[in-house]
């Protein structure tokens, strides 16, 4: 089912935890919002679910008006980022409830519970509480009390917040796995983990302090962020986020980093604007930077280690360059090893994965594209 | 269990259970006296030092219920047989609807706040800030007035009133500790107001309402000032019979007063064991997680 949010706002007080969200889901997509915590995604939810009633704007689900749909017609579930189960009922009453609150009759009541524990490898729990359940088969509840209406449209909030790591990963992937397997069920996924967004959401929505900032795929979202905070949310590690001055130097224009001039021409055509001196934020990928190889050309720059993080297959540099500005840069495992903490290395950078920031807005400066510098030019 | 674990369950766990024995001993001591003594005769009891160790006799207890006067002649019933079922009546019925009365306004204030709720629920609890004693005169003239006195209606009336407030308090707190997240995936699983509260609020406040029972019937059953001036021969209660049992010309009955004391205490003692899981989930809520 569709679902279209147009322009909605809430306030709790003096606290503004929407101001204006309008999206539209496709059916049956997956899409994922990513935020920090306290970027209002928990109300947007409680908003298209219902619970919450939203002081402006309006919510449409399958085309309809979600003011004029009663509960029961809304065909929507939603997992809690608490599981929300019943502490007091069996995993089977616990599965039940939607059922019985719906008067399905006693046997579809037992024929569709057993089927969607066996699928969600609840059977062995049925007669057990919820405080005797692990973590994973609480959370596998309650997606079954969830799913067990068969909902057109499911809201998961933070649904792996209150898993251990292990069982986060196996459960993300059977995340998407349930989306193949659901086909029509259009889900609305939020998280504070740009992990979780990126690899189930067929696209995200980026949102802050009650904004969406930007709504992309997940590639999208990596590689042209929309503004300097999508980019510092999105990646991991996190992007270097690096303060650069525009100048103009006899040739051209240049970027001035604490510790490395860069071609600004990539971007002559968003940079044209700009007068010289204007405050950028440069955009470094952890991954964009290495140790140079003697033949390499391109940018690079000087460099000290100040701390090293293995992680088996990739180790995190920490490194120092141009006086006191700190960098991550993230390494395969064969080419760190020889690596050790206060080495002075030389770095180089692959000025195609640099993004480029106002540093007043935060907004992006796109690069000029191939077809379109000839444009720009003109 | 490790090598280690069995030592320290070994010394510490014995000194700990000598501790508390004694602790509790000291706590049990009087209502020992008072059982040992029930099971006395009249010259064991007045007995000094106490005795310990006495042939035991059952005379005390038939006196409780028949009794010859002091000039002789038969046995009569001393109509503690209806004093009993006064007091579990009057205090059965009393709390019970003090506990549905104070749910449902507790439930109210908790999840539909009026404006000044908090004003309300202060109010409420204003009435129990003096001692009951004050309100003595005006509660017996409004009982004259409204012909209450004597009267079971007047006396589980006055008792329900006592035990609301304690009763939206103490069964409030456990509302306000349940998780709303719960309620809202019942609405959206298609639960009405009516059917969130019956069917997944309630249930999860069961020890909450057992333990508020439990101290609500405590305080009922040992009611006394009220019971003494508001009830008549046919109301009346065991704790306001046994002070006009004290006394007479020979004395005070010592073996008699404890075998009432005793019996008097039984249905207490019974109803806080059968709830006793309960008693413990219900006042650690909040504390112990599940």
């Amino acid at each position: 089912m569709e679902l279209v949010i147009g322009d909605v706002q809430k306030r709790f007080g003096a606290v503004e935890a929407l101001r204006g969200v309008s999206l539209t889901v496709p059916s049956g997509e997956f899409f994922a919002i990513l935020g920090p915590s306290g970027a209002g995604k928990t109300t947007l939810l409680r908003i298209i679910a219902g619970i919450e009633k939203p002081d402006g704007g309006r919510i449409l689900i399958g085309g309809r008006d979600l003011n004029d749909l009663p509960v029961r017609a809304r065909d929507t579930a939603m997992v809690f980022q608490t599981f929300a189960l019943y502490p007091h009922l069996s995993t089977f009453e616990n599965l039940a409830y939607p059922l019985r609150e719906a008067k399905v009759p006693r046997e579809d009541i037992k024929r569709r519970v057993a089927e969607v524990a066996e699928m969600l490898r609840l059977t062995h729990t049925l007669a057990r509480k919820p405080s005797t359940l692990s973590g994973g088969e609480q959370q596998r509840c309650a997606i079954g009390r969830a799913l067990i209406r068969r909902p057109k449209l499911l809201l998961l909030d933070e649904p792996l917040t209150n898993l251990d790591a292990k069982l986060r990963h196996d459960t993300r992937a059977e995340f998407k796995r349930l989306h193949r397997e659901l086909r029509t069920t259009t889900i609305v996924y939020a998280t504070p983990d740009q992990l979780e967004a990126l690899s189930m959401g067929a696209r995200v929505g980026v949102l802050r302090q009650g904004r969406i900032t930007q709504v992309d795929t997940p590639s999208a979202l990596y590689e042209t962020p929309d503004d300097d905070f999508v980019a510092s949310l999105v990646g991991d590690p996190p992007i270097n986020l690096v303060p650069g001055t525009l100048r103009e130097s006899g040739g051209g224009r240049s970027i001035d980093l604490p510790f490395l001039g860069l071609d600004a021409s990539p971007w002559r055509g968003a940079l044209g604007g700009f007068p010289a001196g204007t405050k950028l934020t440069v955009g470094l990928r952890p991954q964009a930077i290495w140790p140079a190889v003697a033949a390499e050309a391109g940018p690079r720059f000087p460099a000290r280690v100040y701390l090293t993080e293995p992680l088996g297959d990739v180790t995190i540099l920490d490194i120092v360059a141009g006086g006191d500005t700190r960098l991550r840069m993230v390494l395969p495992q064969e080419q760190a090893y020889r690596i050790a903490v206060d080495d002075a290395i030389e770095c180089a950078v692959d000025p195609d994965q640099i993004c480029l920031f106002a540093q007043e807005t935060g907004t992006s400066i796109r690069r000029t594209a191939m077809g379109a510098r000839a444009e720009a030019a003109a | 269990m490790s090598k280690r674990d069995i030592r320290a369950v070994g010394i510490a766990g014995w000194g700990r259970t000598l501790g508390a024995a004694i602790i509790s001993l000291i706590y049990f001591f009087p209502v020992l006296f008072i059982i040992l003594t029930a099971f006395k005769t009249r010259q064991d009891a007045l007995a000094w030092p106490m005795k310990f160790i006495f042939a035991p006799t059952l005379s005390n207890f038939v006196s409780v219920f028949f009794r010859t006067s002091v000039e002789g002649g038969d046995a009569e019933a001393t109509g503690f047989g209806l004093y009993f079922f006064n007091s579990v009546f009057i205090g059965g019925t009393s709390v019970l609807l003090a506990l549905i009365i104070g749910t449902a306004a507790a439930y109210g204030f908790s999840r539909f706040p009026l404006r000044g709720n908090d004003t309300y629920l202060f109010m409420i609890l204003t009435t129990r800030m003096m001692p009951p004693i004050i309100a003595i005169i005006p509660i017996f003239v409004l009982f004259r007035i409204f012909g209450l006195s004597g009267t079971y209606v007047g006396i589980i009336a006055l008792y329900t009133a006592f035990n609301l407030p304690f009763s939206v308090w103490m069964v409030k707190s456990f509302f306000d500790d349940l998780d709303r997240d719960i309620e809202d995936a019942a609405r959206m699983d298609g639960s009405g107001e009516w059917r969130v509260f019956k069917k997944i609020c309630l249930p999860q406040v069961y020890a909450g309402l057992a333990a508020t029972f439990v101290f609500a019937v405590i305080l009922t059953w040992n009611e006394f000032v009220f019971a003494l001036m508001l009830t008549s021969p046919e109301t009346r209660t065991v704790p306001a019979q046994i002070v006009r049992t004290i006394g007479g010309s020979m004395g005070v009955d010592w073996g008699l007063m404890s075998a009432l004391e005793t019996l008097f205490i039984i249905p207490v003692v019974l109803v806080t064991f059968a709830l006793q899981n309960q008693l413990l989930r219900g006042v650690t809520f909040g504390t112990i997680r599940r």
